[in-house]
């Protein structure tokens, strides 16, 4: 089918499929990690902290990947009993792991049954619960239908309440048993999944509108087989598009889900088993019901696609098309999310575009609405009608394919865009070269939707890391520390002497209580209070001596280097830059390269796809002032992503902590004791930003000559994302080692320089020195081959 | 004012497309003719520095353009062969754009754009983008920003490709009348393009120079070189194998022939009173 080849055979459509597959994928393997592979990681109850003056339970929580581990070998102990029993055996054991876990000498391998046997409870107790919700629902139904408001059974609200009860009946003798839920929960709940096949089937219609940016419209049109035929071969790529969309997204998340969560084996049980599906009254099992699911998502991919076709067809024009067809999709969204469900339009959100992208709402949700008095199930309203539906929009795309006339219909739209140009015409010839070039990336080149995307995601962007708490005198010692926080002077140990004071009379008072409680002078429960009390102030010396011992630490060091000793709370900078939040920092990093390599790959490219370099190489300002434009504009839009992202990460430092010790040596920070400057903790925040802000212009300096060296944008987009992204994610996230060397965010990230152990400065310093001489490489070789020295072929 | 070029040649490895030229344009129009490949836009790309010469050079005043530089550039015009534009910006702004490349003060340049977008016809489309016009329309939005600045020298490498007689007259027209105090260089294989408005026309072939003379002495060159003569139809394949046949035209009910060349038959007569150049190109650049 050639209509199939010429799609498949686009460049840009085909890097779109692929891109599309990976990142689903790979989005959905990281929103696994991210949610803790479904388990509610959490230990709450377990060790005590004492915090203001008194204990409280510890937040604390478990490796998840270990804990599900667990949870599955639990899972295979208690899946073939009864759920009665296993929830029996299960509240026994979690119990018994509560106790354990409530000292701080409990084992990890406790800790991790412990939420194992939490989470596996809460499952079974799902199941053995099931059977009273159903009941509930009869009673409920027996209940409302006593009220005069609800027994009029040609109301709405006595219909409804019918059917509920009729439909949830037929479940009563549905056996669920417990079964690994987390394939079926992450499928159900990916819901990036839904958008990123809207995109591929976007991707797929638009294809179609080649011919009209060729100006072939009217030669297809013309042409014998132009017009049914082709329609009905649209209509087909499209269905075999929407069943390989589907198959391949969908089918890419199951297969990871199963990977990682195992109980294949358990597709046999009922579909209720699973708790996210709980609310859907159908007798089917689990694997049924994927089968099912998966027919009716080709069915509605395939609806989706063409009522996007049915779009773009209607209006002739391509680039208002596109502006129409974004337009009616805001507009739906806007309805499904925003319009209330007791709306009296609500029919509006649910027969709507977004409930066939969001399909999995229809299972995980029971709701009726009114149609007419009569209560409908959004379901079947939504199932029933696809077939039919597909088939009308089928006809309607293919009967306005054939008798759309390519040079018909006039222009009212285009009229419009010539009135909105005179004015920005206006604008722009008061920009000069700079802001041309500017105008071009961000406007032009759609650089404008990078920055907004990734002001997004720098927003979503975690910064900090939770310090786990390691121990109640850690607990005690990071208080007084903040409380004694300051330069560290002889005042500073005599408040500290005074606190160390208070509390061995608190213990000394203890200790006559005893005496007295021995004599019978004392009841035990003042005993009991003392004891609370000398329990309290045992832990408080303890961790005021840690302050004292790292404030000697500091005394003696700080004489040593020649700087002023602080007591600084070092929680916030470890919070933010310590290396346990290395995930956030690499994070940060390839957000800010990746949204440069997309600002900056088409750049160069541009100018060559444009036909520009001839005429450009002719004018005065079109060789080296152009690359210094393009310097500059590489400088502008590395301080833009630089200001988003670390902007961001300052913004949560500033507000997130007090911080007094600004002015502090950076030296007094443990992270930063072999720091080789000894500066202000300020100035080392200067410096580091500042060092970040170089490479980042270092990798845009990069990013251009990529895009210097190729004439397609898609194909500088791809080699950019290869030489500046590849490297990194393969070394950051697979661990491949031979790729360290290569990744652009290591540097970047600056991680030597924020954990300054020996050698890691100048391991710093050299990584970022050979970006920059890349860099200054690249920059020589632009303008020595723009000024003449060496012509480049143009 | 003069623009010299002195044994330029440029060599593609052994490939010569531009054979030791030495010439020098003064004041005028000078069109350059020569079928695809012959050199035009190599010769060109020469001069406006956009490929390296292999030996030679391009004195512009006694100075060679590669150290003039920026100065030489500040000086030119130049439309090329390949429609070179941004499609998503509109004539206005792509002119405006091109001013501020050519350092155009904004007062000057919106003066100037206005009188190009007249002279080209474009005012009323000026606020459309670019990749919407047709064909014809880039070339003349491609001619205005070549004459953008009053530059000195004009490189004009195929200006009327693709426009309707009526714009091809205009544009003509108009080149013709800015010729006062300017070099415009011309190429095209379109003869009627220069035919009227050439002070002087270069003919290329294989990268060299095969004539350099006024219209009319060109045309006088070929006047005992062209004959039109009655040719049977069956025998035009033989005819073109051994003469360059120009036009074949019915003349009372006969199927005729022109043909050029140093050696032509005996029978047809010569045509020496209405001489084209295309005789003139067919005589020198007919294969």
């Amino acid at each position: 089918m050639k209509e199939l080849r010429r799609i498949l055979s686009k460049r840009r459509l085909l890097i779109g499929f692929v891109l599309i597959l990976l990142l689903n994928g790979f989005l959905f393997a990281r929103e696994q990690y991210e949610n803790n592979f479904g388990l509610d990681v959490e230990i709450s109850g377990g060790s005590l902290v004492f915090v203001d003056g008194s204990f409280i339970s510890a937040q604390e929580s478990v490796d998840a990947k270990a804990a599900y581990q667990r949870y599955m070998s639990w899972l295979d102990r208690v899946k073939d009993m009864p759920p009665e029993q296993a929830a029996e055996l299960l509240e026994k054991e979690k119990s018994s792991l509560s106790s354990k876990i409530g000292y701080e000498t409990a084992a990890e391998d406790d800790r991790l049954d412990y939420v194992a046997v939490k989470n596996l409870l809460a499952q079974t107790e799902y199941l053995t619960g099931y059977g009273d919700w159903l009941e509930n629902i009869q009673r409920n139904k027996e209940n409302l239908l006593t009220f005069s408001i609800f027994n009029d059974s040609k109301s709405f609200s006595g219909r409804n309440i019918i059917k509920t009860a009729d439909e949830f009946k037929k479940l009563e003798n549905v056996n669920l048993t417990l079964g690994a839920d987390g394939a079926i929960n992450s499928f159900m709940s990916f819901s990036l999944t839904d958008y990123f096949l809207t995109l591929l089937l976007i991707l797929i219609a638009f294809s179609f509108l080649e011919e009209r940016k060729a100006g072939l419209w009217s030669v297809v049109h013309a042409a014998p087989n132009g017009r049914l035929k082709l329609a009905l071969r649209r209509t087909l790529i499209l269905f075999l598009s929407s069943v390989c969309g589907v198959v391949l997204l969908y089918g890419t998340d199951l297969i990871i889900g199963f990977y990682f969560y195992g109980s294949i084996d358990s597709l046999g049980r009922a579909v209720q088993s699973v708790k996210i599906l709980g609310k859907l009254p159908m007798i089917s099992s689990v694997g049924g019901f994927l089968v099912n699911y998966f027919i009716l998502r080709i069915a509605a991919a395939f609806l989706i696609s063409l009522i996007l076709w049915l779009m773009l067809t209607v209006i002739n024009n391509v680039k208002y098309t596109i502006i129409v067809t974004a337009g009616i999709l805001a507009a739906e969204y806007g309805l499904y999310t925003f319009l209330p469900v007791q709306s009296a339009f609500n029919i509006l959100k649910y027969f709507n575009l977004y409930t066939y992208i969001s399909l999995s709402d229809l299972y995980t949700n029971y709701l009726n609405i009114d149609i007419f008095t009569y209560p409908l199930g959004i379901r079947s309203i939504s199932q029933f009608s696809l077939i039919p539906l597909c088939l009308i929009l089928a006809a309607v795309c293919i009967y306005i394919h054939c008798h759309k006339k390519p040079a018909s219909g006039r222009d009212l739209l285009g009229k419009i865009a010539y009135r909105i140009n005179s004015v920005t015409d206006k604008l722009l010839r008061r920009l000069n070269l700079m802001g041309m070039e500017l105008h071009k990336t961000l406007w032009i080149q759609k650089g404008i939707v990078i920055i907004i995307l990734l002001s997004f995601a720098a927003v979503k962007l975690p910064y900090t890391i939770k310090i786990p708490i390691t121990s109640l005198a850690e607990q005690a010692a990071s208080k007084y520390t903040a409380q004694f926080a300051g330069e560290i002077t002889d005042s500073t140990v005599a408040l500290i002497n005074e606190e160390q004071n208070r509390l061995d009379d608190i213990l000394t008072s203890y200790e006559n209580a005893k005496t007295a409680y021995e004599n019978g002078e004392i009841e035990y429960p003042e005993l009991d209070k003392y004891n609370r009390e000398a329990s309290s102030a045992q832990i408080n010396a303890e961790g005021l001596s840690k302050v004292l011992e790292r404030i000697e630490e500091l005394k003696n060091f700080s004489a040593e280097h020649g700087f002023t000793p602080w007591l600084i709370d070092e929680t916030p900078f470890e919070s933010v830059y310590g290396s346990r939040a290395q995930n956030n920092q690499q994070q940060a990093a390839l957000l800010a390269v990746l949204a440069l390599t997309l600002l900056l790959a088409g750049s160069l490219t541009y100018e060559r796809q444009s036909g520009m370099t001839y005429l450009l190489r002719s004018t005065p300002q079109g060789r080296g002032a152009l690359i210094f434009r393009k310097l500059t504009l590489a400088a502008l839009m590395t301080t833009l992503v630089w200001g988003v992202v670390y902007g961001m990460e300052l913004y949560t430092l500033i507000t997130n902590f007090e911080i007094t010790a600004w002015n502090a040596s950076s030296r007094n920070l443990s992270m930063l004791a072999e720091f080789p400057l000894n500066c202000p903790v300020t100035v080392w925040l200067v410096l580091l930003y500042i060092y970040r802000w170089l490479c980042l212009f270092c990798g845009a300096i990069i990013v251009l000559f990529i895009s210097d060296l190729l004439r397609r944008p898609e194909a500088a987009y791809i080699a950019a994302a290869g030489v500046m992204l590849l490297p990194s994610l393969l070394y950051t996230y697979m661990g491949i080692e031979i790729f360290r060397p290569l990744s652009v965010i290591l540097p970047v990230e600056a991680m030597p320089l924020l954990n300054a152990h020996s050698g890691a400065v100048s391991e710093a310093l050299i990584r970022g020195g050979a970006l920059v001489g890349i860099a200054v490489m690249i920059v020589v070789k632009f303008f020595v081959s723009t000024n003449g020295i060496k012509r480049k072929r143009a | 004012m003069k623009l010299e070029l002195i044994n330029l040649t440029k060599k593609y490895g052994n490939f010569i497309a531009l054979d030791n030229i030495n010439i020098t344009f003064t004041e005028g129009i000078y069109g350059i003719l020569g079928a695809n490949g012959a050199g035009k836009s190599t010769m060109m790309n020469l001069l406006t520095d956009n490929i390296t010469r292999t030996e030679g050079q391009i004195l512009f005043d006694g100075t060679d353009i590669l150290k003039l530089g920026k100065d030489f550039r500040l000086n030119l015009g130049y439309m090329p062969q390949q429609q070179g534009y941004y499609e998503h910006m509109t004539a206005q702004t792509f002119l405006s754009y091109m001013a501020d490349l050519k350092a155009i003060p904004k007062r000057q340049a919106k003066a100037e754009i206005e009188k190009l977008l007249e002279i080209t016809n474009l005012s009323d489309v000026r606020h459309k983008k670019l990749g919407g016009y047709s064909g014809g329309m880039k070339q003349r939005v491609l001619l205005a920003q070549a004459l953008l600045g009053d530059p000195k020298v004009v490189i004009l490498d195929e200006p009327t490709a693709g426009l309707d007689p009526k714009e091809r007259i205009r544009i003509r027209n108009f080149i013709s009348s800015m010729s006062r105090g300017r070099i415009i260089l011309l190429a095209t294989h379109i003869v009627s393009d220069i035919e009227s408005i050439s002070d002087k026309i270069l003919m290329m072939k294989h990268g060299c120079l095969v004539g350099v003379d006024t219209p009319l002495g060109l045309l006088e060159s070929v006047a005992d070189k062209v004959k039109e003569l009655p040719c049977d139809p069956n025998d035009l394949e033989h005819m073109q194998e051994q003469y360059k046949v120009g036009n074949v035209f019915r003349r009372q009910g006969e199927t005729w022939v022109r043909i050029v060349g140093d050696e032509l038959p005996d029978e047809g007569r010569f045509v020496s009173d209405y001489l084209s150049l295309e005789d003139v190109y067919l005589y020198y650049l007919g294969e």
